[in-house]
């Protein structure tokens, strides 16, 4: 009989056991899971992020259960990209997912905080004095008191306060500020819009509409790579990490992507599966090294030698045998290569001088309009001298000849420029050399300060009928490189820039140098430039980081890499892109209510105003070049002063005199007020304060920080802040000029009793008790990432997404948002009686991206030395009217002002009128009032109308502002780029869009690459593919430099410049033995695993996974020299103080460099130093700032200032420091010591 | 309502001008409280400690101890779940207890803050007291030892009031002051009593400054009170 009645058709029974037996089934009970069900389960998601500017800008689900946020998982959601790329997600690191910590950790500031000294001393003074302004007018009018609360600064003594009263305080103080001193000495830092630009701009608005000055951060930070303004005009752009994966040849140069971008590094691991070959440079084995094909380590410091090295072997293989059609076409349109140079004879020698310009020939050659701003190129076909449009004297002045379709400005003919005038007569032309100055413990060569080589030249008949000899600036170019243009190479000779050299200088063998070039020029012929740079502060923070950028850029130019999908230049330091830019200035800036804000350059400011300058120890003279055209002396705080009066870089504060009582004075006068303060500087009845920065007319008096970390984490020269500027314990062991018996300033006023305690307060805003919360007078507990509503961008991606508040913010605090509305409303109030209407004289410099960054020519002329006028906006800074209404600037906080109907808005030189986009915001925010103004404003009360605002005012956000925008810009260049942004016209991002999903931004002019759906984001792009100018003087990447420092200080072309001795160490080595052996080493301070930036680094989850404290990495060689085993304390120390770690001894670290991971909070397990018996310091405790000339120039095309896009910037890698094992660790956890009584124990 | 958890409770807030003034009320209340015989005298030093001198340096003793850092913060699970995951369910959980009891939170504060707690013990059902606090003693236990450890008057004077919410649940903390201590605290304790206990200030008439009597008797109060913290001080 059949078994088919048995068989089963539609069923199949569950086994008992399968898989061979490992496997059973049972039917037991599961309800136990529902425990872990419920343990998982929440309330609601909300979506943030983390303001923390580490680049990553990764989105993340919060949960929430009963009101309280339990923990945060990666969103996944981020928009797809094209086929064959990979998603961004996921996204999202170790130190994201414990962030959730900090909002009940013990270490969070849950109430305002007062030092007890100064509230005692406030209760006091308001006892007698009903007003507030005079109570605080009591206490600073009275040195004892100021001293009494400022000595105490970072030694604990804070009690709790109510808003009430902590506001009351800061308003006062405010006040009495502003009415005795100026609002320009009242100071507000805070990095990074990007990273949550609402809360930036609470304060920022605060401070702008009261006259106060904001701080820029990206170049205090060394973030800012100087030499990207210099090339291309631009602060910063570069490739989003997707396209990293359309790369065929990498370099990770000094960048440590899986540590510091760990969201981005899949990307890279995602290239190599496509065949991207990777190259590591980094001196030390770090974790990009696991990423490398090839490996590469130079000796720290000496980059620029490696890379001039690799661009001598591609010049030689490609362009001195004109191989490579594509490069020699790309070097001809999109860099200034073909652009002609003067000669000129100086010291018996010939010498690059400065570019030729329209005006040098007769007639003008036919331009009228800023002659002095159009470079000059020889017509290929004819040989002849023409005027190639694009350059920037086409951008100001006229329009539609703005552009790089390579035309001939008069003719309007496409002209072909000729690149090099080989064949031609050749001359001895001399160039700099800098090799053989290098300081102890690096390289130095023996080749002399000059080096000649022969380079081909041409005549051209000048203006006045003399002849004058050029050169193009690639065939200068390549003579600097020491490329022979006979065909042969000398890559075996020890002359600059050989790879025999480099391996002399850097230690990478010529052999690495030659074949990593050959293949990253190989591959960028044959992909039309997918060869990528990725580079990083560590390169940045040198003195001469200008030197190891443009090595990299000059590669990248010659291999036509910059502009290029898959290639170009990828800088990554910092969350620096703050894509609704052009939307947020209004509202961050209050242009919407008077223009110019006031901004300053920081690390100018610091500079001054910390003392730094009086311990200098860098000469001008060691860093002029032997074929300066004119003799410049004084120190570097003179060339700064010089600087700030001719107009190049701001001025905080600003007139030795309250700048409120100027136009009152002038109008007396009958004279308007730009001319009164111009006769009146020259006269010398005005002064500015640059000219005495420890005169107390012209100290910093108030100082907000916000969403800053600035004493535990940016301030370079740390001691010399506390020492100063805060006036309390610090470390500093060195001896000022003065002091020392140096030679003193000649600019800048000297006091031989320094200033100790300049800020009368220091407010700072936090949700975590930080380092610089330790030092500060209030302390303001602000809403964490969770807590607040705000918008946040990356250069690693290009989504918007939102910060949202989960939950509302615990205990007392509030958001920035709410804070700086609190105190504008608080300071309205008490200004009445004290500030009602004034006007307030701002001095501002000439701009980039403004007819102003004309102003000066390429003589400078200082008014102050009588060599020219005191003019305006020309020969010295702009002068304004600002009319303040303080009384009303709680009003003018919260609603849109009529500036943005009036004058419209504006970005990086492009102007559009906005009232469609305020009509529409009146809708949606509703509508307010305010004294005044006639008419209704769009209402600006909380931080999500905030958002909107700005959103809707952005390009990027708004495609018809994108689109107005283009149009803009099509004026200028003569074509239309409208095309870029009218498929997304009618896209509007909202608030509650991005908090559904990140959105994906548009297309705007504002920046140079493309949001599309054929390429991935990179830097360059719509220079080279939509023919759109660089924003430099050729209107091409600017690769000569011709400005008379840059010619003074040798730097027109790229050279190797080695570190500088900053001579801090000397003097302590073996000055105060402990009984250890003491070794001198380079300090460096990347980027951490276990932080970013000090966030993180008191956070339990994350110390746990590190060593739960202070450490610095130190080599086996150099820890056998000192008797240091794994683990051990030891202190780093030199002039500039002293810190304590514990080391970290590692096959890793190459000898001679030891290296602390960037901002460790002092706050968490720092013992007490033996040098300077108080607590050991940060990594910022052994470094101090120092500035470079070059990087104040202004008025000047490219080189000419813009809030964080140019200036002075925070170096700290050249220093050294003595380290050696501690004798004992004393954690201070006793009874407080005298120094005295240190000493005395230490004796016994 | 348990008067005792109650008192208690009050101690643990933040010493601001609000407290001070109930200093007196509570001083009263601490005595007829039933504390138990050996906690009663050392409360009632607390309070009178609070009121001492300047207020500020009380708060600032309070902000150094309970403000900063974890060793002795006053959220229970910053002492068991502080850095982990846990701490939000635990926090919820303990939430939701108070909730079920009839209680809504109307503080910013979170569930776990001692005083709220302690306030909440005070007012809810014995048999849940006598639960909460069971399951919170070796916390209590923790805190009272890492009080004294602190090595100042204020940690152990505070460190009686955890000495006494030990006490509600029948326990004596593992560690107790050394002799040393106490004989040192009992030495400052009654100075401070006897400078305080000394005889009435006078106004009116008699405060004539010109007259010697309550003017010098205020000045000796003031040296006697500036003796005293000159050798406490240092602790």
């Amino acid at each position: 009989m059949s078994h088919f009645l048995d068989r089963l058709t539609y069923f199949r029974k569950y086994a008992g056991s399968f898989a061979n037996g490992h496997g059973e089934t049972t039917t037991e009970s599961r309800a136990w899971e529902d425990a872990y069900r419920s343990r998982w389960a929440h309330d609601k998601v909300v979506r943030s992020t983390h303001g923390a500017n580490c680049t990553g800008s990764c989105s993340w689900k919060i949960y929430v259960k009963g009101g309280i946020v339990t923990w945060e998982t990666q969103q996944t959601d981020y928009p797809r990209t094209r086929p064959g790329l990979p998603n961004h997600e996921p996204r999202g690191c170790s130190r994201g997912a414990s962030y959730s910590w900090y909002l009940y950790s013990a270490n969070r500031v849950k109430y305002p905080m007062i030092r007890k000294r100064l509230l005692k001393l406030w209760r006091e003074a308001k006892a007698l004095h009903a007003d507030p302004v005079a109570a605080w007018k009591s206490i600073q009018d009275d040195p004892v008191k100021r001293r009494d609360y400022q000595q105490v600064r970072g030694q604990g003594g804070f009690v709790r306060a109510s808003w009430d009263e902590a506001e009351e305080i800061v308003a006062a103080a405010n006040v009495h500020t502003v009415k005795r001193h100026g609002p320009d000495r009242v100071i507000g830092f805070s990095p990074i819009p990007a990273m949550s630009m609402v809360s930036y701009a609470a304060g920022s608005r605060y401070l702008s509409l009261i006259g106060g000055v904001c701080m820029s951060f990206y170049d205090w930070y060394c973030d800012l790579p100087p030499s990207s303004p210099q090339t291309w005009g631009e602060q910063t752009d570069v490739p989003e990490s997707a396209d990293w994966y359309n790369a065929g040849f990498i370099m990770m140069w000094g960048s440590n992507v899986p540590q510091t971008r760990t969201p981005d590094a899949h990307f890279m691991a995602e290239a190599r599966y496509r065949g991207t070959k990777v190259v590591t440079v980094t001196p030390d084995y770090s974790e990009a090294s696991k990423f490398a094909d090839l490996w590469l380590h130079p000796k720290q410091g000496t980059d620029a030698a490696l890379a001039l090295a690799m661009g001598h072997v591609i010049l030689s293989e490609w362009h001195a045998q004109g191989r490579g059609d594509y490069f020699l076409d790309y070097c001809r349109r999109y860099s200034d290569m073909p652009m002609l140079v003067l000669l000129t004879e100086r010291d018996g020698r010939l010498v690059p001088d400065r570019q030729l310009r329209a005006s040098d020939l007769a007639g003008n050659a036919g331009e009228a309009n800023n002659p002095d701003w159009k470079t000059v190129a020889i017509d290929d076909a004819t040989g002849n001298p023409y005027i190639p449009t694009g350059s920037i004297g086409f951008r100001w002045g006229e329009q539609g000849k703005w552009n790089l379709e390579g035309r001939d400005a008069r003719t309007l003919e496409a002209v072909t420029p000729r690149l090099t005038l080989l064949g031609n007569e050749t001359a001895p032309v001399a160039f700099p050399y800098f090799g053989d100055g290098a300081p102890e413990f690096f390289n130095p060569t023996a080749l002399g300060d000059t080096v000649t080589h022969d380079v081909p030249v041409a005549s051209v008949t000048l203006a006045d009928g003399s002849s004058a000899r050029v050169a193009t600036v690639y065939d200068l170019f390549l003579a600097n490189y020491g490329v022979l243009r006979d065909g042969r190479t000398n890559y075996d000779a020890l002359a600059p820039y050989t790879p025999a050299w480099a391996e002399a200088v850097c230690g990478v063998p010529r052999a690495q140098i030659v074949s990593v070039a050959r293949e990253f020029g190989d591959n960028a012929e044959k992909t039309r430039g997918k060869s990528m740079v990725i580079l990083g502060a560590a390169l940045n923070h040198w003195y001469h980081s200008d030197m190891n950028y443009r090595g990299i850029i000059n590669l990248l130019v010659m291999c036509g890499c910059i502009g290029q999908s898959g290639g170009g230049w990828a800088h990554y330091v910092g969350q620096e892109k703050l894509r609704p830019q052009s939307g947020w200035i209004p509202v961050a800036f209050a242009t919407d209510w008077a223009r110019p804000p006031r901004q300053q350059n920081s690390t100018s400011f610091w500079y001054a105003h910390t003392d730094q300058w009086r311990y200098e120890t860098v000469q001008v003279k060691d860093l002029l070049s032997p074929t300066a055209p004119q003799p410049l002396s004084g120190q570097l705080i003179d060339f700064n002063i010089r600087a700030e009066r001719m107009g190049w870089l701001p001025s905080a504060p600003q007139l030795a005199r309250n700048p409120l009582t100027i136009a009152a004075d002038a109008e007396a006068a009958g004279v308007p007020v730009p001319q009164y303060v111009a006769q009146s500087l020259k006269s010398g009845a005005l002064e500015m304060s640059c000219e005495d920065p420890d005169h107390p007319a012209n100290w910093p008096r108030n100082l907000f920080v916000w969403r800053s970390n600035l004493l535990g984490s940016s301030g370079k020269g740390h001691e010399y802040f506390l020492k100063h500027l805060l006036g309390t314990q610090h470390g500093v062991q060195g001896k000022d000029l003065g002091e020392q018996g140096e030679a003193k300033p000649e600019e800048a006023a000297w006091h031989d009793e320094a200033p100790k305690g300049k800020l009368d307060l220091l407010v700072t805003l936090d949700f975590r008790m930080s380092t610089t919360c330790m030092y500060s007078d209030i302390v303001l507990p602000t809403a964490t990432w969770y807590e607040k509503h705000d918008l946040n961008t990356s250069d690693m991606h290009p989504f918007i997404h939102p910060l949202s508040a989960a939950v509302d913010p615990a205990w007392e605090s509030r958001t920035d948002w709410a804070i700086f509305r609190g105190i504008a409303k608080r300071f309205s109030a008490m200004a009445n009686g004290h500030l009602g209407k004034e006007r307030d004289v701002v001095l501002t410099p000439l701009m980039h991206d403004s007819p102003a960054e004309l102003g000066q020519t390429h003589v400078i002329r200082d008014w102050k030395k009588g060599e020219v006028e005191p003019i305006p906006g020309k020969t010295m800074p702009s002068v304004t009217v600002v009319e303040r209404d303080y009384p009303n600037t709680f009003a003018r906080f919260t609603a849109l002002g009529p500036l943005m109907e009036k004058l419209g808005n504006n970005g990086k030189g492009m102007a559009w009128k906005t009232g469609d986009e305020v009509g529409f915001l009146r809708h949606l925010n509703g509508e307010v009032e305010v004294p005044g103004v006639e008419g209704k404003l769009a209402r600006m009360d909380t931080d999500i109308d905030a958002c909107e605002t700005l959103m809707h005012l952005a390009p990027e956000t708004n495609g018809h502002v994108a689109v107005k925008a283009w149009e803009a810009l099509g004026k200028a260049t003569g074509r239309d780029h409208r095309h870029l942004a009218l498929p997304k016209e009618h896209e509007a991002i909202r608030f509650r869009d991005v908090q559904a999903q990140p959105r994906k931004i548009i297309s705007s002019p504002i920046w140079s690459g493309l949001e599309s759906e054929e390429v991935c984001y990179n830097a360059g792009y719509t220079n080279v593919h939509e023919l759109i100018p660089w924003r430099t003087l050729s209107g091409r990447q600017q690769l000569y430099q011709d400005h008379p420092w840059m010619l003074a200080f040798g730097e027109a072309l790229c050279l190797y410049r080695p570190p500088v001795d900053l001579r801090a160490h000397q003097a302590l080595h073996n000055a105060k033995p402990n009984g250890h052996p003491e070794v001198a080493l380079n300090f460096i301070t990347p980027h951490q695993k276990w932080g970013i930036h000090s966030v993180y680094t008191d956070n339990l989850l994350m110390l746990t996974l590190s060593r739960g404290g202070p450490i610095v990495w130190i080599s086996e060689t150099d820890a056998a020299t000192m008797g240091i085993e794994d683990n051990d304390w030891i202190e780093a120390f030199n002039a500039n103080g002293a810190l304590c770690a514990r080391a970290v001894v590692s096959q890793r670290v190459p000898k001679g460099m030891i290296m602390m991971y960037h901002a460790q909070e002092k706050i968490v397990n720092v013992p007490g130093s033996e040098i300077t018996h108080a607590r050991g310091g940060i990594h910022n405790s052994v470094t101090r700032a120092t500035v470079k000339p070059t990087h104040m120039i202004g008025g000047y095309a490219q080189l000419a200032y813009g809030f964080n896009y140019y200036g002075t910037i925070g170096t700290n890698r050249d220093e050294f420091v003595v380290v050696r094992k501690m004798a004992k660790v004393d954690w201070m956890d006793g009874p407080r010591i005298t120094p005295q009584a240190a000493d005395l124990r230490a004796a016994e | 309502m348990n008067r005792r958890l109650a008192i208690l409770s009050v101690l643990l807030r933040y010493p601001d001008a609000a407290l001070r003034s109930d200093l007196p009320d509570i001083a009263r209340a601490i005595p007829q409280a039933g504390f138990r015989a050996d906690l009663a005298p050392r409360l009632g030093r607390l309070a009178r400690r609070l009121g001492l001198g300047d207020g500020l340096d009380r708060e600032e003793a309070y902000v150094r101890l309970f403000d900063r850092g974890r060793g002795t913060s006053l959220h229970l699970f910053e002492h068991v779940h502080g850095d982990t995951r846990n701490r939000g369910p635990a926090m919820i959980e303990l939430a939701q207890v108070y909730e079920q009891a009839g209680f809504a939170l109307d503080a910013r504060e979170l569930p776990d803050f001692l005083p709220l707690f302690l306030e909440f013990c005070a007012h809810t059902r014995e048999d849940v007291t006598a639960n909460l606090l069971g399951q919170c003693a070796p916390i209590l236990d923790a805190l009272h030892a890492r009080l004294l450890g602190r090595a100042t008057p204020d940690a152990r004077a505070y460190a009686a009031v955890l000495a006494a919410v030990l006490a509600e649940a029948g326990l004596r903390p593992a560690q107790q002051p050394t002799s040393e201590q106490e004989r040192s605290d009992a030495e400052e304790f009654a100075e401070l009593d006897a400078a305080w206990e000394a005889e009435p200030v006078v106004f009116g008439p008699e405060s004539d400054p010109d007259k010697q009597g309550a003017r010098a008797k205020v000045g000796a109060m003031i040296d006697r009170l500036r003796a005293l913290r000159a050798s406490h001080a240092i602790r």
